[in-house]
């Protein structure tokens, strides 16, 4: 995993007025977000409320309709048209992993990580399995590389997308509800993995609906509804006392099962 | 036995118009299953117009208007080329079709993955989504490539020396109606016999996660 980053404080993401629009269905109604370097962001929210389109807006899966994002110290403004250049930029410096890991099922797990390391960072197939080897190792999987996906289980297989996005050395790491997916057993060796990163310092923000895990490991908690943020802070604190109704309802609604 | 020396020796020809008229389809239905997807509704509509219309005209139709119709007034077809191009164009209509199914059972999670680590698109088709695209494809390529060495008979018609064509020749100047065809009918079984076993084998081999 990339080298702690001490000097924290700094902001190296900020989303500023995005609006994201479907038909007549607002998914983001002007949301702003800045993430300081180092820090890890906890986002929790009913479905639809449009925490992951907010998500997938950072490294242009959604395009948002309008507002600014700064990444690292580049500028986007989605009002004009995004090049394809400025796109790969942004997306090398962020990675992402997925609810449904999406693996290459054609490749083994060896191979899922070093060969966008080949593609993007331009390392040769020596170097790459290099990385692999010792990212694959330090989540636990070093027995498992010359296997298919299909043949890991789902705990495993989202191991390997962590670590092929760690891989190609990003500074932000992005995490679309990372253990929705799996049983809650496997989901704790995901969390653990997701948990020492965030000590490593890496920047993170994070979908989910762990709320023990974002209780812990968050600095800040973000509560959407509506395609807006309704409420954020020390997430201790929020999950103590929300001030919004809405957000105290969502809350108990998950805290209760 | 002449008859089937006759017949044995047009073999090379009835596979040569159908590996040929294969792989010029093969081609061509990239561009036309590309098409089908573009962001672009024209595009979208003229394409699936096209392929519409190579898939709609039996073959037998499409070869005599290009020998006959094109070939008498603007260029000079030999039958050869005439049947290579025939069927290649009307294969690029079901390979076309093919291709499609075989990309839209590629889960969309490949292309945001893909996308999100920063894979160029030429990479992204190349190394990704062509591979498990082609995997889903193949059984259905094959099954095109058998029916496509069965109806490289009808080319006999613009005067291919091919299979059919030897055999019906044989016939009539020999007499004998059924023997001939009947030899016909079996080496056509044993050319296809190893690509339907191909198909079988490959379908196995290539399948992995989802389908296994």
């Amino acid at each position: 995993m990339t080298d702690p980053q001490p000097k924290a404080g700094e902001t190296i993401l900020r989303l500023n007025d995005i609006r994201k629009v479907y038909g007549d269905h607002v998914a983001l109604g002007g949301v702003s977000l800045d993430v300081k370097r180092g820090e890890v962001v906890a986002i929790i929210g009913p479905s639809g409320s449009g925490k992951s389109t907010l998500l997938r807006c950072v490294n242009q899966l959604e395009v948002p309709d309008s507002g600014t994002l700064e990444v690292l110290g580049s500028n986007i403004d989605f009002a004009g048209r995004v090049s394809s250049a400025d796109l790969l930029a942004l997306r090398r410096k962020v990675g992402m992993v997925f609810q449904s890991f999406n693996l290459f099922p054609h490749m083994n797990v060896l191979r899922n990580v070093s060969f966008p390391q080949e593609r993007v960072l331009g390392r040769s197939r020596e170097e790459a399995d290099k990385v692999s080897r010792d990212l694959l190792e330090r989540v636990g999987l070093a027995n498992k590389m010359e296997n298919f996906p299909q043949k890991c289980s789902g705990g495993q297989q989202q191991r390997v997308a962590i670590a092929r996005a760690l891989a190609l050395e990003p500074q932000i790491m992005l995490f679309d509800e990372p253990t929705s997916a799996l049983d809650p057993e496997l989901g704790l060796e995901v969390l653990a993995v997701m948990r020492r990163l965030a000590d490593q310092g890496m920047t993170m923000v994070v979908v989910t609906h762990e709320i023990h895990f974002a209780a812990e490991v968050a600095d800040r908690l973000i509560v959407m509804a509506d395609g807006a943020i309704i409420e954020e802070g020390v997430p201790s604190e929020l999950l103590a006392a929300p001030k919004t109704a809405r957000a105290k309802q969502f809350l108990s609604a998950i805290t209760d099962r | 036995m002449d008859h089937f020396l006759a017949i044995l020796s047009a073999v090379p020809v009835t596979l040569l118009v159908t590996f040929a008229a294969f792989a010029l389809g093969a081609v061509i239905a990239l561009p036309l299953a590309g098409g089908r997807r573009s962001r672009f509704a024209v595009v979208r509509l003229l394409t699936k117009g096209v392929i519409d219309i190579l898939r709609g005209v039996p073959p037998v139709v499409f070869v005599f208007i290009l020998f006959f119709g094109v070939g008498s007034d603007l260029i000079r077809w030999e039958p050869l080329p005439a049947a290579i191009v025939g069927l290649g164009l009307i294969s690029a209509g079901h390979l076309a079709e093919i291709y499609r199914g075989g990309l839209m059972a590629v889960h969309q999670g490949q292309f945001e993955a893909s996308a999100a680590l920063g894979l160029t698109s030429t990479t992204t088709f190349s190394r990704v989504i062509g591979p498990q695209a082609f995997r889903v494809a193949i059984p259905g390529m094959v099954t095109w490539l058998i029916s496509l060495l069965k109806d490289s008979s009808i080319v006999s018609t613009i005067g291919v020396a091919e299979i059919m064509f030897v055999t019906s020749q044989g016939a009539r100047s020999s007499g004998e109606g059924l023997l001939p065809f009947i030899i016909a009918g079996a080496v056509y079984i044993a050319l296809g016999t190893p690509l339907a076993a191909l198909s079988r084998w490959l379908e196995k081999k290539l399948s992995f996660g989802r389908r296994a």
